[in-house]
């Protein structure tokens, strides 16, 4: 009996000590000043270029370690690693100016030779954030000057190159042939505010450290800490976090307790995807019908307790700079539906819904519970919809299965509708490509549509396009053809806020289109930076 | 006869020895295959909703990277020689995730069993002693309550009571993340945090226990050899453990050996709503990322695991009642 008692405490004993030992612990001297955010899915990969999640909170938590040439604030791009650019038609190349204050996280000064080496490595290992494929090369043009220069002029190069693409130091990474799998601390070494100390994939928590000598100023914090919580707002009404992403409904009694509410611009929509590949959804009269049937502030109101706004069919967020107020509007009218569907030869059967050559009007529904940056919450999107076409005469089946399974089927065309959102309304519009464009094939959220010839002509001339108000023009043209044709419709934009401690010293704020491709999240790295 | 005995009993282990092993190896195929044939894969799971847009060279690239599938025997020779593979999410070996997260479900749910199992099978016991009392009766009457109330509901009502209005005890995770703490206020630290998840379940648990042992406590109680050692005046205390509860432990220790073997998902709710890292979470984010690699392990490790407990549980049923060793 002795004995197994003592085996027992061993095995305790051993346990407890595993566990102790299994993370990082750091038994500081001195009480470090520390910011904690509160996530609820905690794990996002390791924040590095190759190995983060390919969705917004994976990119933040790599942008705290890695700085790019240009950055964004509340108003716009300004300086980073660069401390100006410009861009040179002639040679169809960017220059920037870079500064020659910076070092790298070991203390290796930065230069222009980190910056050719990054292009010339993610043309040979892609970082699938940064399109190379426009990218000629990258050379030295001056002591602190570097010139990337491209194929052909390519308009989003700002925001998709220049405000996203993480500079690698080339010391540590001209070695590395196979970038996914390096995993030693030195490729977390960087050039941003913040290093990088751990990541507890099993707890889903991440521990940062300041970086002291950083170019824009020491940090206002010595340490950063994600921590993983199913209730992120629990974790906020307990201090046991200073900031986190918040249901708007809870905004209020946050506010009671003194947090402050920030809410950002209308950057992500939920959208229902439609099979326009098959009939009776390839027919654009079909999913005008469909337009008018669904009514999207009831979505608001039944399913969001009003806490959201009517999205444009256009795909492109009212608050974009290149939101074309003319785009056509399809408002709710069930009557008008009908009308519709019956002019395409529907007729009423005696159970109240439509059918055609005795064939019932009957449509595959899959419901989603994706919302913004990256979390997911259940709510009744699909069950609304499905009353209100039913209304209107055309029966439902609804599904709502598990969002990978989801995802399957709509990529390989096996659905009729679909629940999707996403973001990156707010950010450049080679966003309409990327939800448009049929060659997409690993989005569950681009439309992927080909049939309208003047609308894809319109979407690669767009790209090319420098001169901003010619661009501007071409992308309201682009709007009005999509609300036309309706491959997809734009449901309407969740409220999307996020709640900070103010005692906290740090004021978080939503970053003017969405941090580097968009990303609707309040957490720029320069809130812990600026006073 | 010795000898024939001795042959017999051989002959009887190895019969057992080579069952088991043709189920090891049914499993191990088992978890190489059904992990396969959920819908949808890595690539879609990770890019299909995110703020990358690939095309299809790229997708065809990023498929042919993380496809690991080099068929069963491949995947036997890799499990048999102790490598578990790569997590396509993680892009680290899989065997050291597992067992970060086994150390987490071993604290939690290990306790949660102790804990319960002592709880349940000595309140059963003492209930029954105190057959017909006001103790018995109220006891019977909220272990069956209890038992109607499954973890997520006092999972959440004890959270919102003791996390969110009194504050007694974190919201949240296994420990303060990153704590400036020293190695004792640790230890504190880790306790705090194990006390709302391991309340959870030691309710959700409890009660079976009770139940289970109190059923077959009510028999053994009334039998002759009870009343004849009540007459012989053994204390109540040795009639009621030695020689009544020995008899009524089979049920409880089948009970307690197969919820350990179902330990590695049965804290997924509790793991989910205190943020609990454990197994259960593990194989949870493996299976909405398709990450092949980690679903095989996990649902391999906790089908051994299931083999294991049997086979020691037949060990100890030997142990607590010799008859069972005789049986044929």
């Amino acid at each position: 009996m002795k004995l197994r008692l003592t085996i027992c405490t061993f095995i305790f004993s051993f346990l407890i000590l595993g566990i102790l030992s299994s993370s990082s612990q750091l038994m500081a001297q001195e009480i470090l000043k520390e910011i904690r955010i509160s996530d609820s899915k905690g794990d996002w990969g390791y924040p590095n270029p190759y190995r983060h999640y390919p969705r917004g909170p994976g990119y933040i938590r790599m942008s705290w370690v890695f700085d790019t040439l240009i950055w964004k604030d509340q108003k716009g791009y300004l300086p980073a690693l660069a401390s100006s650019w410009k861009y040179r038609p002639e040679t169809l190349s960017f220059v920037f100016r870079l500064r020659n204050d910076i070092k790298w996280h070991d203390g290796t000064p930065f230069s222009a030779d980190d910056v050719v080496f990054t292009v010339k490595y993610f043309k040979k290992h892609p970082y699938n954030w940064v399109p190379m494929e426009q990218v000629k090369g990258a050379e030295q043009v001056g002591p602190n000057e570097v010139a990337i220069t491209l194929h052909k002029p390519y308009a989003p190069f700002i925001a998709y190159i220049g405000g996203t693409m993480p500079i690698i130091p080339k010391h540590i990474w001209e070695n590395v042939d196979e970038p996914r799998k390096f995993n030693e601390p030195a490729a977390f070494i960087g050039s941003g505010p913040f290093k990088f100390i751990d990541f507890d994939k099993t707890k889903g928590t991440y521990l940062y450290e300041a970086n002291r000598q950083y170019y824009m100023g020491r940090p206002l914090t010595d340490r950063l800490i994600y921590i993983k919580a199913g209730n992120p707002i629990m974790t906020l009404l307990t201090g046991n976090a200073d900031m986190a992403n918040i249901k708007p409904d809870m905004a209020k009694p946050l506010l009671e307790k003194g947090m402050t509410i920030i809410e950002n611009a209308r950057g992500w929509n939920k959208k229902l995807m439609i099979n326009h590949k098959k009939a009776p959804l390839d027919d654009k009269c079909f999913r005008r019908a469909l337009a008018y049937a669904i009514d999207r502030q009831e979505i608001i109101e039944k399913a969001h307790r009003g806490f959201g706004s009517p999205a444009s069919f256009g795909l492109l967020s009212p608050d974009h700079e290149f939101y074309n107020p003319d785009t056509p509007q399809y408002n709710h009218d069930t009557s008008r539906a009908r009308r519709v569907l019956e002019a395409l030869g529907y007729k009423e059967g005696s159970d109240g819904f439509y059918e055609r050559d005795g064939k019932p009007l009957k449509v595959g529904l899959l419901s989603s519970n994706i919302t913004v940056a990256g979390e997911s919450v259940a709510d009744r999107d699909g069950e609304v919809i499905r009353k209100q076409l039913e209304e209107a005469g055309i029966k439902v089946e609804l599904a709502n299965m598990e969002q990978a399974t989801t995802d399957a089927r709509v990529k390989k065309w096996q659905f009729d509708l679909a629940i999707s959102g996403h973001g990156g309304l707010l950010g450049d519009a080679r966003i309409l490509n990327r939800m448009i464009n049929p060659n997409i094939t690993g989005s569950v959220n681009s439309a992927r549509f080909g049939a309208n010839k003047e609308l894809l002509d319109l979407l690669r001339s767009q790209i090319t396009e420098m001169d901003i108000e010619k661009r501007k023009a071409l992308v309201y043209k682009i709007q009005e053809i999509y609300a036309d044709e309706l491959p997809a419709i734009s449901l309407y934009y969740p409220a999307s806020m996020a709640a900070y401690n103010p005692e906290s010293g740090i004021k978080w704020f939503y970053t003017k289109g969405g941090i580097s491709l968009g990303i609707p999240i309040a957490q720029n790295k320069l809130s812990l930076i600026r006073k | 006869m010795k000898t024939k005995a001795g042959s017999d009993k051989l002959k009887r282990r190895a019969g057992i020895i080579v069952t088991f092993c043709v189920t090891a190896l049914l499993m191990i195929y088992l978890s190489y295959k059904i992990p396969s044939l959920l819908p949808g894969d890595f690539i879609t799971a990770m890019y299909g909703s995110s703020n990358v847009t690939l095309t299809a060279q790229q997708e065809t690239e990023l498929k042919a990277y993380y496809n690991e599938d080099r068929g069963f025997l491949s995947y036997l020779i890799r499990i048999l020689s102790l490598d578990w593979g790569y997590s396509y999410a993680f892009l680290t070996p899989v065997a050291p995730l597992f067992f970060s997260a086994l150390l987490w479900t071993i604290l939690l749910m290990g306790s949660a069993h102790i804990i319960s199992t002592l709880v349940g099978f000595i309140g059963g016991v003492e209930a029954v002693w105190r057959q017909n009392s006001r103790f018995e009766k109220l006891m019977v009457g909220g272990m069956t309550l209890l038992e109607g109330i499954p973890e997520i509901c006092s999972g959440v009502i004890l959270l919102v009571i003791f996390a969110l209005h009194l504050q007694w005890f974190p919201a949240s995770g296994a420990e303060t993340a990153y704590a400036q703490n020293a190695f004792f206020e640790r230890i504190l630290d880790l306790g705090h945090h194990l006390v709302l998840p391991l309340l959870t379940l030691v309710l959700a648990y409890v009660p079976g226990n009770f139940l289970l042992t109190r059923n077959s406590m009510i028999m053994v109680i009334k039998a002759q050899f009870i009343i004849t050692a009540k007459a012989k005046g053994i204390p109540p205390l040795k009639i009621r453990y030695k020689h009544a509860a020995r008899n009524a432990l089979l049920p409880v220790v089948t009970r307690f050996g197969l919820r350990f073997a179902f330990m590695i998902t049965g804290a997924l709710v509790v793991e989910r709503i205190n943020s609990y890292p454990g197994l259960g979470t593990l194989l949870f984010n493996a299976i909405q990322a398709r990450d092949l690699p980690v679903i095989q392990a996990v649902v391999l490790a906790s089908s051994v695991m299931v083999l294991a407990v049997i086979l020691g549980m037949e060990h100890t049923y030997r142990m607590i009642d010799p008859r069972i060793g005789n049986a044929r």
